[in-house]
């Protein structure tokens, strides 16, 4: 089968772990020429050894997703070492539990520039980007099943998450008015196995069977299953998918 | 796990025209699925694709009786295919994954009210058959103009119902894969 993503270059946030590590992964076996960022220097050496180890073709850049000079130096690296770029996964973010009381304006402000900020200035770069390659993209924002319900003591991640399927759809719309156009969508995980969560509940397994006990289909999600979703609103498979809200999340959503 | 467990999927398509049909046996083929004729064919299935029939006009235009008939047969039927389907699914034993496609609604609204009617039976069977390992997804396509300026094919909805039977979704159920180019975001 051909690969779906043949000789694309995609820029993947949060690569150094969890769902971004396992994305990259998985993109460049479809044969995407991946930009891995992150904060932490040492996984983004470990990743790239990763990828190439199986074939991909993969660089990594330092990155805070919220500072724009980043933005500025993760496109422009990209663009000289891999190439115009197609895509963007829009995946790295924080977690934040606290109860709405306790949660500080300097604790909203942060998870906000983290998770929205950085969000925002994902799809700002990327349709530049995108516009410069001068072919059809598609941008997946990784949101949560908490950007579309409520959790008790996630106000801030929640809305953090909200914001960004709002920001997904207005995203939409403007990059299918591009030519060649882009399409936007947000990708809504259920509980996932991944650092994020085991950093704050810690990696207890009978948490995890707590978490699968707990959803219809009564497994634990993993990182390789978002990859999965991602790729598909990646590739041509979905060139008619903007705008919407995937939740893949094992069922908890239904109810 | 018996023979059957580890043999190649099977799928079924019921409902759905030719050229819909087409794509969604080429797209599942590429996934590896074997196609069983029709659902009392298959005995022993693993994926189920539901196809419901638009018959939509508009609420002014639209005698009771029409409306009875298309909402009251296609939920009818809807039901009774993801009831033998879910028999077949269970006596393959290996799992399986239910995909209802929705009619496009080409911007007359009253059969809306079949769109969600299936949207809610999807939700609804996917809590119930998540713990045996069965999914139930639904793709919403819509032909309607939409902001990507691009018309909805056959493929489009293919590749979305491929995605939804195939394991590269195994922790989706419950879902919309709405295919619609931007439509409903505005």
């Amino acid at each position: 089968m051909t690969p779906r993503l043949q000789g694309r270059v995609i820029v993947v946030t949060g690569a150094t772990k969890g769902i971004g590590r396992e994305t990259a992964r998985l993109l460049a076996r479809e044969g995407a020429k991946v930009a891995c960022t992150g904060r932490d220097c040492s996984d983004g050496a470990a990743v790239v050894a990763e990828i190439a180890g199986e074939g991909g073709q993969t660089i990594f850049v330092p990155h805070d997703i919220s500072r724009e000079s980043d933005w500025r130096r993760v496109i422009e690296r990209t663009e000289a070492e891999l190439g115009p770029v197609r895509g963007v996964v829009n995946n790295a973010g924080a977690f934040f539990i606290k109860p709405l009381a306790e949660t500080t304006e300097a604790d909203f402000q942060g998870i906000f520039d983290t998770n929205v900020l950085g969000a925002f200035l994902g799809v700002k770069f990327g349709f530049e980007a995108i516009a410069r390659a001068a072919s059809p993209g598609s941008i997946v924002m990784v949101s949560s099943l908490m950007g579309q319900v409520g959790f008790p003591g996630a106000t801030a991640y929640c809305a953090t998450k909200g914001a960004v399927t709002g920001l997904t759809k207005t995203a939409a719309i403007e990059g299918a008015a591009m030519r060649p156009p882009i399409r936007v969508n947000s990708l809504h995980p259920g509980v996932i196995w991944t650092p994020m969560i085991t950093g704050q509940f810690g990696d207890d397994p009978a948490l995890s069977d707590a978490f699968a006990a707990d959803t219809p289909l009564r497994i634990i999600g993993l990182p390789s299953y978002m990859a999965d979703a991602i790729l598909f609103l990646l590739s041509d498979e979905s060139a008619h998918v903007t705008g919407i809200e995937l939740t893949v999340d094992g069922g908890r959503g239904a109810d | 796990m018996d023979d059957a467990a580890i043999s190649p999927p099977r799928g079924v398509i019921v409902g759905g025209g030719a050229d819909l049909c087409e794509a969604v046996r080429g797209a599942l083929a590429g996934e590896g699925v074997g196609m069983a004729g029709n659902l009392d064919e298959a005995p022993k299935l693993n994926i189920l694709v539901v196809i419901a029939v638009d018959a939509s006009t508009s609420f002014a235009g639209t005698p009771v009786e029409t409306f009875s008939a298309g909402l009251g047969a296609e939920l009818r039927n809807a039901f009774l295919a993801l009831k033998q389907g879910v028999a077949a699914i269970r006596a393959k034993g290996s799992g399986g994954s239910v995909v209802f496609v929705a009619p496009p609604s080409a911007g007359q609204r009253s059969f809306d009210a079949l769109r969600q009617g299936l949207r809610l039976l999807t939700k609804a069977a996917a809590l119930e058959l998540g713990p045996e390992s069965i999914r139930v997804n639904i793709v919403l396509p819509c032909d309607a103009e939409n902001p990507l300026g691009r018309i909805c094919t056959a493929a489009d909805i293919a590749a979305g119902v491929a995605f939804a039977a195939s394991d590269r979704s195994r922790f989706m159920t419950g879902a919309d894969v709405v295919i619609d180019g931007g439509r409903m975001a505005q």
